[in-house]
């Protein structure tokens, strides 16, 4: 799978994610919306219905009790003449059963009653002479205009017209306390029944049905016989079951759900509970719901095609450099790999050959020692001339030389495979040249040579004093060697700075110009020919130890009578205070 | 309180010719109420219900002789004014068969009704200018309570007696009736709606008789 392949997925996945928990964030979203927009407007709704009522209520109390201030009817309540009641009524209440019965529309704003009575001192009905102009009333709802006792404040309850039967509209009644002008006592009161407040809803449109549920029956006019008897029921086990003045629940209205709401219509009243009912239908909100869902649901749709489509471009753009770098790497690896390779073969290249100059010079050494021995056995003997000494004693020097020979070999090797390593211990550099000049000084030597020493005691420098060692033979071997009779050697050491400078000079015939540059190269010998011992190697061996000593050697001049070395090491950082 | 003593006189006009043959009096005291109101000299009379009793304020009492007397022949005129959205008088007693003037003092309309079993009546609105002055006449004893249908406060009290012998207490309950026939009679005093005291007297041409009720 290609990287681009990869990404693309990568991102779709993280989109796909991304665009479900949204879908379902906006899904819950949605329905806690709808649900609190329906609760919301259902409250607003039967709120408003209430103020209505409540506005429509106070009017209407305050109207009864105007006109049961009425002097006539005190009069006629309080001078004993009750059969005068209802005809000064008929004047009196007059403007409240006057005129049409108002449109529905128009009942919240209208205080037309339907009919009135009194009650007498008892709280039965005081029958009408004439039950025209108090509003007609069948027997049955009249019965139930009676109380129990006369109240002191205005009672609502709600009367339906026949008892047998639901469905018929419920009429709201109101009852208002006559108060004796004479005693202060409640003497009277008056009923008043009027059509009950029906929400029109503007907004819900046809949404909300509101009725009323008194006495076990529903008053819902707006729903059919048999659903009104079904709620009915339904109701009735809610009030049963709750002491709540209020409540909701889901009911089934013809099979569809709706939101019921109660609320108790006349509390403390002395007529029987009556609570008043708004019926939502649920439908409306289920297939807005249901809408939204789907709105949502194709909003999201279209962002997973546009997140993947976006995915795709991104996924282009983002592989390109991604696949570049890849193939760039790929590049890159296979140039190392070559390298490496390469490395591997000069390293094991390397390693043959040193080892192969290591094996020659141990299969080198063993010959040679066992010549020594031979010659030195030879020497042991007395029987030989002794010219025969001198030249087994000549080839004995020659052993030796070649055992030298072997030695630098092997370690030139041992440096060539990187197996040498110098550590960084304090040597005392006064003290090794010293006892270097102290043996030079103890060769039997022909050449009378004078020794300079230009150097302070206790020179330290970093490095291993086995091969600083052999640096300093090595110059100072050569010093001596090439020299001239009655010459000198100057040998010089000082400290600059974090190196230390050894100059060793003596006088002799220069090195050819041609020669210096090939000096330090291996197997190169001076001018001067087989006549001085030696074997090539010493120049090349010390400056290769003064490198590993982190220092170096070089020529400083060769001509008129003087030649001069310089090698420089590292100062010994300050030897660690040995304890006490 | 000139109308005070008006009816007194008038009462005693009515009487003299009968006083002048045989005249029997009776004086004495009605324990009247204490009144709870500011004193009398600032206050005017008025008719106050209290628990269902109707009485005047301050308490005066009606002293009348129970019993049965001719009715007279031509019946006198009396008067109730309606001023300052009160009856002056609030409470007057009267024969039965008097007939009762309401003329209207004020500049408002009134409207003088009474549903009281005794009287039934309904004047009607009118004004200060109407005539004749609306009447009434009273022709059943018993009490009749006085309202205007558009002053609902308003009260005043007819009391009608078969007697022709009845008098008005002072404020402090004193009263004098003469020129009463003489025989075994009640004397009567109405104190409110709800009480009437009684007593027995036994009237003696010349004599007066002094009759307290406690």
């Amino acid at each position: 799978m290609s990287f681009r392949t990869k990404l693309l997925v990568a991102i779709m996945l993280v989109v796909s994610a991304v665009t479900a928990l949204g879908l379902y964030l906006a899904q819950r979203n949605v329905a806690a919306n709808v649900e609190r927009d329906l609760q919301q407007n259902f409250q607003t709704e039967v709120s408003a219905l209430y103020k209505v009522q409540e506005l429509r209520r106070a009017a209407l109390e305050e109207r009864c009790r105007e006109l049961v201030a009425k002097p006539r009817i005190h009069a006629a309540l309080e001078d004993n003449a009750l059969d005068l009641l209802y005809p000064s009524a008929k004047d009196e209440l007059r403007d409240l059963m006057e005129g049409e019965e108002p449109a529905p529309q128009q009942a919240a704003r209208s205080l037309h009653a339907r009919f009135y009575r009194f009650l007498d001192s008892t709280g039965a009905v005081l029958a009408p002479p004439n039950a025209r102009d108090v509003g007609q009333l069948s027997s049955q709802a009249e019965a139930q205009l009676a109380l129990k006792k006369l109240p002191e404040t205005p009672q609502i309850g709600y009367i339906s017209e026949r008892a047998d039967t639901a469905g018929e509209g419920a009429d709201e009644v109101m009852a208002v306390p006559i108060f004796s002008t004479e005693t202060g006592e409640v003497i009277s009161a008056l009923v008043v029944g009027f059509k009950p407040l029906e929400l029109i809803s503007r907004r819900i449109g046809a949404g909300i049905k509101s009725g009323i549920w008194a006495n076990g029956r529903l008053h819902l006019p707006s729903l059919p016989q048999s659903a009104q008897t079904a709620l009915a029921a339904e109701i009735a086990d809610a009030v049963a079951r709750s002491d709540r003045a209020q409540n909701s629940l889901v009911v089934a209205v013809n099979g569809a759900p709706h939101l019921l709401f109660y609320r108790r219509s006349n509390p403390n009243s002395l007529f029987p509970p009556a609570y008043e009912i708004c019926v939502y239908p649920l439908a409306d909100s289920i297939a807005r719901q249901h809408r939204l869902r789907w709105q949502v649901g194709s909003a999201g749709a279209l962002l997973l095609l546009g997140g993947f489509l976006a995915s795709q471009f991104v996924a282009a753009r983002f592989s390109v450099p991604v696949e570049k770098l890849a193939v760039d790497s790929e590049k890159n690896r296979a140039q190392r790999k070559r390298a490496e390779a390469a490395l591997a073969s000069t390293s094991q290249e390397l390693e043959r050959s040193t080892r192969y100059s290591a094996d020659a010079s141990h299969q080198l050494k063993s010959p040679v020692t066992m010549l020594r021995a031979g010659i030195e056995t030879l020497l042991a003997r007395e029987d030989f001339k002794p010219e025969v000494y001198d030249e087994l004693s000549s080839l004995l020097h020659q052993t030796y030389r070649l055992t030298g020979v072997i030695d630098d070999l092997l370690l030139l090797s041992r440096m060539d495979a990187g197996h040498l390593r110098i550590g960084a211990r304090p040597v005392n550099l006064s003290e090794l040249i010293d006892e270097w000049l102290d043996d030079l000084g103890a060769l039997p030597d022909s050449l009378e040579v004078k020794i300079e020493k230009q150097f302070p005691a206790d020179l330290h420098i970093a490095g291993e004093k086995q091969y600083t060692s052999l640096i300093v033979q090595n110059l100072l071997e050569n010093a001596r060697q090439y020299n001239r009779p009655g010459g000198r050697i100057q040998v010089a050491a000082s400290k600059a700075n974090d190196q230390v400078v050894l100059n060793i000079g003596n006088t002799g015939p220069p090195i050819a110009a041609s020669a210096q540059e090939h000096l330090f190269k291996r197997f190169q010998r001076g001018p001067t020919g087989t006549a001085v011992s030696g074997h090539g190697l010493g120049l090349n061996l010390a400056r290769e130890l003064a490198r590993l000593h982190g220092g170096d050697l070089r020529l400083v001049r060769s001509n008129d009578d003087w030649t001069e070395f310089e090698v420089w090491f590292r100062v010994a950082r300050p030897a660690p205070k040995t304890a006490g | 309180m000139r109308w005070r003593w008006l009816i007194s006189f008038k009462a005693i006009c009515t009487l003299l010719p009968t006083s002048v043959l045989a005249e029997a009096a009776v004086e004495g005291q009605v324990e009247l109420p204490k009144s709870h109101s500011a004193p009398v000299m600032a206050k005017r009379y008025e008719i106050v219900t209290s628990g269902g009793v109707l009485a005047t304020q301050p308490p005066l009492a009606v002293v009348f002789l129970d019993g049965r007397f001719a009715k007279p022949s031509s019946p006198p005129t009396k008067q109730i004014a309606q001023k300052d959205l009160a009856f002056v008088p609030p409470l007057l007693p009267v024969q039965v068969g008097t007939r009762v003037e309401f003329p209207n003092l004020d500049d408002i309309y009134h409207n003088i009704f009474s549903y009281s079993p005794a009287k039934r009546f309904d004047l009607g609105r009118y004004r200060p200018d109407e005539r004749p002055i609306p009447s009434e006449v009273f022709d059943k004893p018993g009490l009749v309570t006085l309202r205007c249908d558009i002053h609902e406060h308003m009260r005043g009290l007819i009391l009608v007696l078969d007697s022709p012998y009845y008098v008005m207490t002072d404020a402090e309950g004193r009263f004098r009736l003469r020129g009463l026939p003489s025989g075994h009679y009640a004397l009567k005093a109405w104190v409110n709606s709800k009480t009437t005291r009684e007593r027995p007297v036994d009237l003696k041409d010349g004599a007066t008789l002094h009759v307290d009720f406690p």
